[in-house]
């Protein structure tokens, strides 16, 4: 069954009377478990799509199945408490906030849940351990090098064992050495904890990881 | 409360700027109250007053007196009940002299620490008057007795400690009112009570004694001070007030007669409409830091637009992210208010307890100034409002802010 069905889905941007047509048309499955790499040019719409398949955005057209939920016809606040059951969002830069140490953001999406605070606090080191920075869990992201920091992120983004991961260019702002370290945790959560994985990349050494490439250009897919 | 940590985490953020808010707001709080303390205090002692009493002084002002021939007179004028005759002493405990536990009679040296209202009147027509003072029939019998005896209220009584027999001595710093020989002795003749509910508003920090002791004791110079006239209809307060100072519009001291009210209150409207000042300033405090906060506020969001674009990709609502800011500003607005309500009460208790100010303020019946549990409230209410007000607006920006264009802040 596809944990991801996209389909037939239109972005349209308007600005006064212009209007950007962003995605077109553009129907995309990925499989339970799959791990699949969205890579075009830049402005192909590869981060809008990853956007709607978060449902950090809405389409203007088409429907976007998530772990068999329509996101693009769920309300803000339905749509709000479905991401933070079923979707784990890694960001290019990390996000992570800057006042809270690394347990406490990795706590950050647990704070929605009804666990009590000793319960978040064993789950969010949990989470820690699994991309092994257990030994961190409370040093603050200043403290943190940043395939550090990418890997508190990761945590956060899998403390509530969501069904679908995605990763927005997880290791543009990564050195090498870095960047294959998240690779190789990011292909774990794929592989041990069958998590289904899609990831916009430029990277090709990310893209030869991925299971699945799909090629968007001008909107559409090219595969 | 499980945000708490969060929120707290947030004010350490930048501990310079949140500082400097909390100072701001507290410095709201404590203006609030404590103004409004001083005006609740001066309305509790117009409460004090009767529509029956009337006040009759010179009408150049109160610092000259009034003839001592003047009282017959003003008794004679249709609708008085009676008359007494009224004269601030402006006395004060003799200072302790080194060595010695008690104060020194002899001592020219005055103690402001612990000054109280003292008045010298003509006791019989002055408490037939005031029903508000309480008084055993065999207390009154004693006090009327001794010339050198004195009716104190029982506030006054606790503070010193002093009992029915008890002496002490009073100085005062107007020259008229001074013995060649040192301060005048006291005996406490009588203790008053009132009761609380019918008069709440009676001062029983107060000590009256006889005119007539001081008259005699200075060489019988003196004049009245003022005369507290008793009306027997409180309807009639005009005309009889007319009538009495048309007796003496002919005069070499003319005299001016108002309400006990109005008397009272123009003690305080020698510093002007101080109502309208006070609250003046209240309301211009208060909007300043308004917008010092919403200022905090407004650059707090701004600064976090994409840690609010990642807690809505969390799963947080924008309810839930409004929330979150609104309840920062609540959180500077409340420890602010706090800080500005404890030094209200430390303020007021400073200056009730500093010699000097402590005297200046019981000589205009403000020496119970405190904080009222009421007024309190209503600052810390201020406080609620304005970090409400302040965060309101960043925060339904924070609200309407879509995801993408969030996450998309450099």
């Amino acid at each position: 069954m596809a944990m991801v069905d996209v389909r037939n889905v239109t972005k349209v941007y308007r600005k006064d009377a212009e209007e950007l047509v962003v995605l077109n048309g553009l129907s995309l499955q990925v499989e339970e478990g799959d791990y699949a790499a969205l890579m075009g040019p830049s402005g192909s719409g590869k981060s809008t799509l990853l956007n709607l398949i978060a449902g950090i955005d809405k389409p203007t057209s088409g429907d976007v199945m998530v772990a068999g939920t329509n996101v693009a016809a769920l309300g803000e606040t339905e749509l709000a408490s479905f991401r933070s059951h079923n979707v784990g969002f890694i960001f290019q830069f990390y996000n992570l906030i800057p006042v809270l140490n690394a347990t406490e953001n990795v706590e950050l999406p647990l704070l929605l849940t009804h666990l009590s605070k000793a319960e978040r606090r064993e789950r969010a080191l949990t989470a820690l351990k699994v991309v092994g920075l257990a030994d961190r869990a409370t040093h603050y992201p200043r403290q943190l090098s940043g395939g550090q920091e990418q890997r508190v992120a990761i945590a956060r983004a899998i403390v509530t064992d969501p069904k679908v991961i995605v990763a927005d260019e997880p290791t543009g702002d990564l050195d090498s050495k870095s960047a294959t370290e998240i690779l190789d945790l990011v292909g774990t959560l794929n592989k041990d904890f069958k998590k289904t994985i899609v990831m916009v990349t430029h990277d090709p050494r990310a893209a030869e990881r991925a299971r699945t490439q799909h090629h968007l250009e001008k909107g559409v897919l090219k595969d | 409360m499980k945000f708490l940590p969060y929120l707290l985490k947030h004010l350490r953020r930048n501990w310079f700027r949140t500082t400097l808010t909390v100072l701001a707001m507290a410095l709201c709080i404590f203006l609030f109250c404590t103004l409004q303390s001083v005006l609740a205090q001066i309305n509790l002692l117009l409460e004090g007053t009767s529509a029956k009493r009337l006040v009759t002084r010179n009408s150049v002002s109160i610092v000259f007196d009034v003839p001592l021939a003047y009282g017959p007179r003003i008794q004679s004028v249709p609708g008085v009940e009676r008359v007494a005759i009224s004269s601030w002493f402006g006395g004060s405990l003799p200072a302790k002299k080194e060595g010695k536990s008690e104060p020194d009679s002899s001592s020219s040296t005055t103690d402001w620490s612990n000054f109280f209202q003292n008045l010298a009147v003509e006791m019989e027509p002055f408490l037939a008057m005031y029903p508000e003072y309480q008084l055993p029939p065999e207390q009154y019998q004693a006090l009327l007795a001794d010339q050198r005896g004195c009716l104190i209220g029982r506030k006054l009584a606790s503070k010193f400690g002093w009992k029915l027999g008890d002496s002490f001595f009073l100085e005062s710093f107007i020259p008229p009112h001074r013995k060649p020989d040192g301060p005048f002795e006291f005996v406490v003749r009588g203790i008053f009570d009132t009761d609380p509910v019918k008069y709440s508003a009676t001062d029983t920090n107060i000590m009256l004694f006889h005119f007539k002791y001081l008259y005699e004791a200075t060489g019988r110079q003196l004049s009245a001070g003022t005369y507290y006239v008793e009306i027997k209809d409180p309807n009639q307060a005009g005309e009889v007030s007319a009538a009495i100072d048309r007796l003496f519009e002919n005069s070499d001291a003319q005299t001016h007669t108002e309400t006990e009210k109005a008397f009272q209150a123009s003690f305080v409207a020698m510093a002007g409409n101080l109502a309208l000042l006070l609250n003046g300033i209240g309301v211009a405090v208060t909007f300043t830091i308004l917008l010092v906060v919403a200022n905090t506020m407004s650059i707090a969001v701004r600064e976090r637009r994409k840690e609010i674009g990642v807690l809505k990709t969390l799963g947080f609502t924008s309810a839930q992210v409004m929330g979150l800011v609104v309840a920062e500003s609540l959180l500077i607005a409340a420890i602010g208010g706090g800080l500005g309500i404890a030094g209200s009460r430390g303020i007021m208790w400073l200056v009730t307890n500093t010699p000097g100010i402590k005297g200046a303020l019981a000589g205009i019946g403000l020496s119970e100034l405190t904080l009222q549990p009421l007024v309190a409230l209503l600052g810390f209410a201020v406080a609620v409002f304005l970090g409400f007000a302040a965060g309101f607006v960043p925060a339904l920006g924070a609200y309407r802010a879509r995801i993408t264009d969030m996450l998309r802040t450099v």
